[in-house]
């Protein structure tokens, strides 16, 4: 089980290779100081985000989900954002209405060359998942409720 | 051996028996159907007419549990067995088709060749408390497969209504030890009164299909076409069936998984090389009705049917396999 | 009607302009109905209408490619139909679309559970808020010549989901947690939703394997919400699911909550023209983005 003094948010950030990611390497080379707290996996658009990843990235227990792509009308793709930022929209109102905190899943606008604001971003980010707490989705969704026959063992789960 | 006994000195009985296991009866949810669930207080029990939608099965045949699961140890692949839960529990409020079921599950999980652990684990532990069927729905038809409303096989107790006082038929040695102290005993009258009951609540059953012996001269039929046109291939029968123990393994997170499947689904004959024999639906309906109606009782002597009727009830577009088994087109003798 | 019907459909097969005509029949337990499929003008006789004919027919189109087919469909079916068309699932020039007039259909679940003495007929929810016959699809239209019911003027399509929308965020947790404990992942909802056409569902990949199969809450709450995603613009509110979920969990609730979203953020409503593209294959410059950092 998770020791509350000692957690730190896990986030998972999906970033679009041309215009985020490129503005989170500038931050790096740039010696600019965010949060350790966030694991990044490249994507070439953020119009390849699939709902369904957010999905289980929250199930397996990361406290928070960041979805980064260009800018409106910058997309290398040309139309890449128009297509995510209309399908987050209703994911983001959808898993709310399920009853996850809203704080778990944000997405930005991050250009190549805003490194500064890539910090301020996580550095947001990871405040909010520090005052939203851990994600106890995960424990809780694997045996609430659930008969005692009739529970799995969580603490014998590993992450693969 | 029969007893008297009211509703609150069964109730409390039940509470007493809080202590040693886990108590799981029926509840009533609006609108919504009529569940099995661990019940705590004995007011919420459910002792009506209406019939749950899940059958006990589930608590037998798990709808998915894990069997072990893998680890390294020093580099080397080790398999783990998954401890089996061993409260003892009491099943209230089933009706006695569910309870044959058990006994037909019993003829495949407990069988010479193989005996499954966690199926007979969960029969080992748990008491099953029967009531009889006041009053069968529309869709019942137990009594053409050798079940009834008063049928006591494969119960410890069975429990008749009637206003505030249930009598209870006590059946097996566990359920005497328990309650061989709680109620009263029947007068003469009282007996008689209640064979006359039994008796009653058998023949007003009056829905009754003639179930064949063999079904093998209509494989080819253009029959199957014809009943299987509406199914959805949705598994919803499968899974409500109290008869029903197809499943499929999955591997997951270094686990092995055992969850219910049926042969209603599509992918259900899939094979690894892409090759699925059970393709069209007629093929999959005419599997469904084939394994209840004929290829068990070639392997055990039974028809793997109780007559419930959920099937019936449940399903989204009211296909009625009692009608499809009724009406095959055999000669009768 | 039925009689018009009847003639209509014997009408079609005789003319071969259908090979199939997929209606309602009496069920076997002489109250409800059941889809029935007539190849022959004898048959027709089988056809029935009335309030218990509850099902979409449409997800039975699919079954039939290529063949020329008449359906029987109420206003709630004909949207099915259209999204259907939309995306390039079924020819136009193969359907024969035969509307009823429908003044609604019964809820059975309701009436099931409800008090059994009372006669009167519990009708569905989806009803209430039913804008009959503004679409000019259909190929033949049988009109009601009885009294039309009125549906409540103030009746709020939304009010569950705004009821919803204002409990804290952990009720509402609490709230499908519940619901979705019960679900059995018998895949109903999925069978006998039209739109759900996928050959392979993604719930039923193993490789990438997307959610568990177990029964437990993870497995469940992915699979309903995926579901939900992957309908959103294209649910057009037909209940079926609802209706042949087993175990009774709201999922009209959640469909509608993201109808009510689609409509609110991009003016947009699944199944009116067949000359719409679909919500996600399209956007607009302006779309809403107040949502993004």
């Amino acid at each position: 089980m998770i020791e509350e003094k000692d957690w730190e948010p896990k986030i998972v950030a999906f970033l679009c290779n041309w215009c985020s990611y490129a503005g989170a390497d500038l931050a790096g080379t740039s010696r600019m100081e965010y949060p350790p707290n966030v694991r990044i996996i490249r994507v070439p658009c953020s119009g390849r985000m699939n709902p369904l990843f957010v999905i289980k990235c929250l199930m397996k227990g990361v406290d928070g989900v960041l979805i980064s792509g260009c800018h409106i009308n910058d997309c290398h793709y040309s139309e890449g954002n128009f297509y995510a930022r209309r399908r987050f929209a209703v994911f983001k109102k959808l898993l709310e209405y399920m009853g996850i905190d809203p704080r778990r899943f944000q997405m930005s606008w991050v250009s190549a060359s805003e490194g500064d604001k890539w910090a301020k971003v996580v550095g947001e980010l990871v405040d909010e998942m520090k005052s939203a707490g851990p994600n106890r989705f995960a424990d809780r969704l694997e045996n609430h409720g659930l008969p005692s026959d009739r529970q799995t063992h969580s603490d014998e789960v590993e992450v693969t | 051996m029969l007893k008297i006994i009211t509703k609150e000195d069964l109730h409390k009985i039940l509470i007493s028996l809080l202590s040693g296991f886990e108590i799981i009866g029926p509840r009533e949810l609006s609108h919504k159907g009529i569940f099995y669930e661990p019940i705590t207080d004995m007011k919420s029990l459910y002792w009506g007419e209406g019939f749950a939608t899940e059958p006990v099965k589930k608590f037998f045949l798990s709808p998915s549990e894990y069997l072990f699961k893998g680890r390294y140890d020093n580099g080397k692949e080790v398999l783990d067995d998954l401890p089996l839960t061993r409260n003892k529990r009491i099943i209230i409020g089933v009706r006695p088709c569910e309870a044959i079921g058990l006994t037909l599950l019993d003829k495949v999980f407990n069988a010479d060749e193989y005996k499954d652990e966690f199926y007979l684990n969960n029969r080992e532990r748990t008491i099953l408390v029967g009531l009889s069927c006041l009053k069968p729905d529309k869709s019942c038809f137990c009594t053409s497969l050798g079940g009834s409303p008063e049928s006591n096989r494969g119960l410890d107790v069975l429990i008749f209504l009637g206003g505030n006082e249930f009598i209870i038929e006590i059946i097996t040695e566990t359920a005497k030890e328990i309650l061989k102290n709680s109620g009263r005993d029947l007068s003469q009258a009282e007996t008689k009164a209640w064979e006359l009951d039994r008796k009653r609540r058998k023949e007003s059953l009056n829905y009754r299909i003639e179930v064949p012996e063999s079904l093998d001269k209509i494989f080819e039929s253009e029959y199957w076409e014809d009943v299987s046109r509406s199914c959805i291939s949705c598994g919803v029968c499968t899974f409500l069936c109290p008869t029903c123990h197809c499943f499929d393994l999955v591997d997951e997170k270094r686990k092995k998984l055992r969850c219910y499947d049926g042969c209603a689904f599509c992918d259900f004959t899939l094979e690894a090389s892409g090759v699925n024999p059970r393709l069209a639906k007629k093929e999959r309906y005419r599997q469904r009705v084939f394994h209840k109606f004929d290829y068990f009782k070639k392997n055990f002597k039974e028809n793997l049917c109780v007559g419930c009727g959920r099937c019936i009830r449940f399903c989204p577009v009211k296909i009625n396999i009692a009608e499809v088994v009724d009406k095959a087109p055999l000669v009768k003798s | 009607m039925v009689e018009e019907l009847r003639v209509k459909a014997r009408e079609l097969l005789k003319n071969k302009q259908v090979e199939l005509v997929i209606g309602y029949q009496r069920a076997s337990d002489g109250v409800s109905a059941t889809p029935c499929f007539i190849e022959n003008e004898k048959d027709t006789d089988l056809l029935i209408w009335d309030a218990y004919c509850v099902y979409n027919l449409s997800s039975y189109l699919k079954d039939h490619p290529g063949r020329k087919i008449g359906i029987v469909a109420k206003d709630c079916d004909l949207r099915s139909v259209v999204v259907l068309l939309q995306e390039n699932q079924l020819k136009r020039e193969n359907l024969f679309i035969l509307e009823m007039e429908c003044q609604g259909v019964i809820d059975e679940r309701r009436l099931q559970f409800s008090d059994k003495q009372n006669q009167e007929i519990s009708f569905a929810q989806k009803c209430k808020s039913c804008q009959s016959s503004k679409l000019s699809i259909s190929d033949y239209v049988i009109k009601d010549r009885g009294e039309k019911r009125k549906t409540p003027d103030d009746y709020d399509e939304y009010g569950p989901i705004r009821k919803m929308e204002v409990k804290a965020t952990s009720e509402r947790l609490k709230f499908w947690q519940e619901e979705f404990f019960r679900c059995i992942r018998c895949y109903a909802c999925r069978q006998i939703c039209p739109m759900c056409y996928c050959p392979k569902c993604v719930a039923e990949q193993a490789q990438p394997f997307w959610f568990s199969k177990a029964i437990n809450l993870e497995g469940n709450f992915s699979w309903n919400v995926t579901r939900a995603m992957h309908l959103a613009g294209r649910c057009i509110d037909c209940g079926e699911c609802e209706r042949a979920c087993p175990v009774g969990i709201p999922l009209r609730d959640i469909n509608k909550k993201i109808e009510k979203d689609v409509k609110e953020l991009f003016s947009y409503e699944a199944g009116s023209s067949t000359e719409a593209k679909s919500l996600f294959a399209c956007f607009n410059k302006n779309d809403p983005e107040g949502f993004i950092k």
